[in-house]
């Protein structure tokens, strides 16, 4: 398989917080290829490292050695500010807890990572009506998050994810915070991303949404196992 | 962007309406003092400056006993005493550069209307000058006009004597007697009151050649000089105290003003008020900026999950620092505006009270020009951009993970 073919490439990552005494090795040698189009979870309990190697591979966090490459771009040694870039450009983050600014509303939220990336307010507002259109919202629009129930704040968040056409959809625990059915309605959402060829990874630490993805990583004490689920 | 930023900040803004219309009260008042400030110092500098600059060419000499004040002829009492001599004239006449010499001269004399008798003390001057010193705007007729040289057996009667001293009040046009002998009332003085030692009120004006008529005296009690060229009147001055101080021999004799000098120290004396009151601008927006860096931090610390939100779908330090910056900015604008508005309605009731003081001083017209707003603007902006400055670079530095997690 060519190296273009994957979107994430983690060599020898490793992560370590503290100094001295209080060192934690919150990664150990993590090596993953990740490819286009995959859809992949990622499980483990807390503290297993699972939220550190979610940062790192978010580029909200850099690794303490070893390279990461997104879209075969090392990102490993960026600045605050370039990886504010790739975050931007490359990535679209889905929160537990939907995680959207509370004074804007529903087309508001999802233009605003479009306003970062300089697109101009009449495209933003039509990209932005198009993909609530797609996640059932197009009568949500000007309501603002404490106007909308969970599940419906967090089908907004997709939304926002896929604003700026992300290389990768990083969710995490996606499902944490609404009921069942909502839960359900958000993983066929994901998923019917992922068949229209967008990279999908969902964070969880409940096995039954792991099962879904096409692998699952796990995470054990900073060590990284995966496994192919079909 | 930017557009994006106003709105954003609008938003935020009306979030926390009170909050930031404290913050706006201080801001607002010492632009406030600016606005007001400057629109009354500039009032003050047109009034001066257009009242009296036609005055420029004018020296007042009078003898050093005599009081001598800035405004209206400047001499008080009649000059008893102390007088100047036709060969004091015509020394002063022999300086090169000078446009005219008038003698001012003051006696008492009995004048009678409708059959009531008072004494009342003429002032007598040459008829242009008169109009020259006395017309200036805010001395100037209430009715009637002033006299033309060569105009004989009329005068011009103080704002008391028209409407006090008599039983009846006297209008232009009535005639009075002076001395027994009849003249014609060309015109009547505005009311001048107190805090003007002018020679107005309690007067009446004739030529110089109705005065020798009538009163049988020629005692100069002061000589008004206009010069050719304004930019030689302080040496005239010095030049013509010289001479008359030689002629009676007392160095102390004669005190000639320019009337430029006037207006320079009435300037000075503005510009030290202007000074000490923009001292109060400058501790209230200093105060004011210190109240926006504490809204701005106290805003910056509650959004702190917000910050990092967009920190994480991909702001940039810059992005999240100009949001920032934008909303102190208009805080600071607002307030600006407010404070414009204000201080140019606490200019116009300035205005009016000066006006009311009864001739208390030189009425003010408070001049609010687009340089005064476009200033004041300015000062709103700067002190938004410096007391966010701060703040909007914290939520800049902040770490996505952290503040994401904040809650």
């Amino acid at each position: 398989m060519k190296k273009e073919d994957f979107v994430i490439v983690a060599e020898k990552i490793n992560k370590i917080y503290g100094k001295k005494d209080t060192k934690v090795q919150a990664l150990k040698d993590v090596n993953i290829s990740i490819k286009r189009g995959d859809y992949i979870t990622i499980i483990g309990p807390s503290g297993s490292g699972k939220s550190t190697f979610m940062n790192i591979i978010g580029c909200l966090d850099k690794p303490t050695s070893g390279r990461l490459y997104i879209d075969n771009k090392d990102v490993s040694s960026l600045n605050d500010n370039k990886l504010a870039k790739i975050r931007l450009e490359k990535i679209g983050f889905v929160f537990q807890k939907y995680n959207l600014i509370p004074t804007l509303s529903a087309l508001e939220n999802v233009s605003l990572s479009m306003s970062f990336a300089g697109v101009s307010a009449a495209k933003r507002v039509e990209r932005a009506e198009k993909l609530l259109e797609k996640v059932d919202l197009s009568h949500r629009l000007s309501h603002k998050p404490s106007e909308m129930s969970g599940g419906e704040q967090q089908r907004v968040a997709i939304a926002r994810a896929l604003s700026n056409n992300p290389s990768i959809i990083l969710a995490d625990e996606p499902t944490g915070n609404v009921d069942s059915k909502s839960g359900r309605r958000i993983m066929d959402i994901l998923e019917e991303i992922n068949t229209q060829g967008e990279t999908v990874i969902v964070v969880t630490h409940d096995p039954n949404i792991a099962k879904r993805g096409k692998w699952t990583v796990r995470i054990h004490d900073g060590v990284v196992s995966s496994y192919a689920n079909r | 962007m930017l557009i994006d930023n106003i709105k954003l900040a609008f938003k935020n803004i009306k979030e926390r309406k009170s909050r930031v219309f404290l913050t706006l009260i201080g801001i607002a008042i010492g632009i406030m003092s600016i606005v007001a400030l400057m629109s009354i110092g500039q009032g003050m500098q047109s009034a001066v400056e257009g009242e009296l600059s036609s005055l420029t060419d004018t020296i007042i000499v009078t003898t050093g006993n005599v009081d001598a004040s800035p405004v209206g002829g400047g001499f008080t009492g009649g000059g008893y005493g102390n007088f100047f001599t036709e060969r004091d004239i015509d020394d002063i006449k022999r300086i090169n550069g000078l446009k005219s010499v008038d003698p001012i001269m003051f006696a008492p004399s009995y004048v009678e209307f409708n059959g009531d008798v008072e004494v009342i003390t003429l002032l007598g001057m040459n008829a242009e000058s008169m109009s020259n010193v006395f017309g200036i705007d805010f001395l100037g007729l209430e009715s009637g006009e002033f006299m033309n040289t060569g105009d004989q057996n009329k005068c011009i009667v103080g704002n008391s004597v028209a409407h006090k001293y008599f039983d009846t009040e006297i209008i232009v046009g009535n005639n009075i007697k002076i001395n027994n002998k009849k003249f014609y009332v060309n015109g009547i003085y505005r009311k001048q009151g107190a805090g003007f030692s002018t020679q107005t009120d309690e007067y009446v004006h004739l030529t110089i050649r109705d005065f020798k008529e009538v009163t049988g005296r020629d005692n100069i009690s002061g000589i008004l000089v206009r010069v050719s060229d304004v930019g030689n009147a302080e040496a005239i001055a010095d030049e013509i105290e010289f001479a008359i101080n030689e002629n009676h021999g007392d160095s102390d004799f004669a005190n000639a003003i320019t009337m430029t000098s006037i207006l320079e120290s009435i300037q000075s004396v503005l510009s030290v008020i202007s000074v000490f009151l923009l001292g109060i601008a400058a501790i209230a927006l200093v105060v004011a900026s210190i109240g926006i860096m504490n809204t701005m931090l106290t805003s910056v610390i509650e959004r702190t999950h917000e910050i990092g939100i967009m920190k994480a779908i991909g702001a940039k330090s810059t992005d999240v620092m100009s949001i920032f910056l934008t909303e102190g900015i208009m805080i600071s604008l607002f307030g600006g505006i407010v404070g414009t508005i204000l201080g140019i309605i606490a200019g116009i009731l300035f205005g009016m009270a000066s006006s009311n003081f009864g001739g208390a001083g030189i009425p003010i017209e408070p001049v609010i020009s687009i340089v005064t707003i476009i200033i004041s603007i300015g000062v709103a902006l700067f002190v938004g951009i410096i007391s966010s400055l701060y703040p909007a670079r914290k939520a800049s530095k902040m770490s996505p993970i952290e503040a994401v997690r904040y809650e």
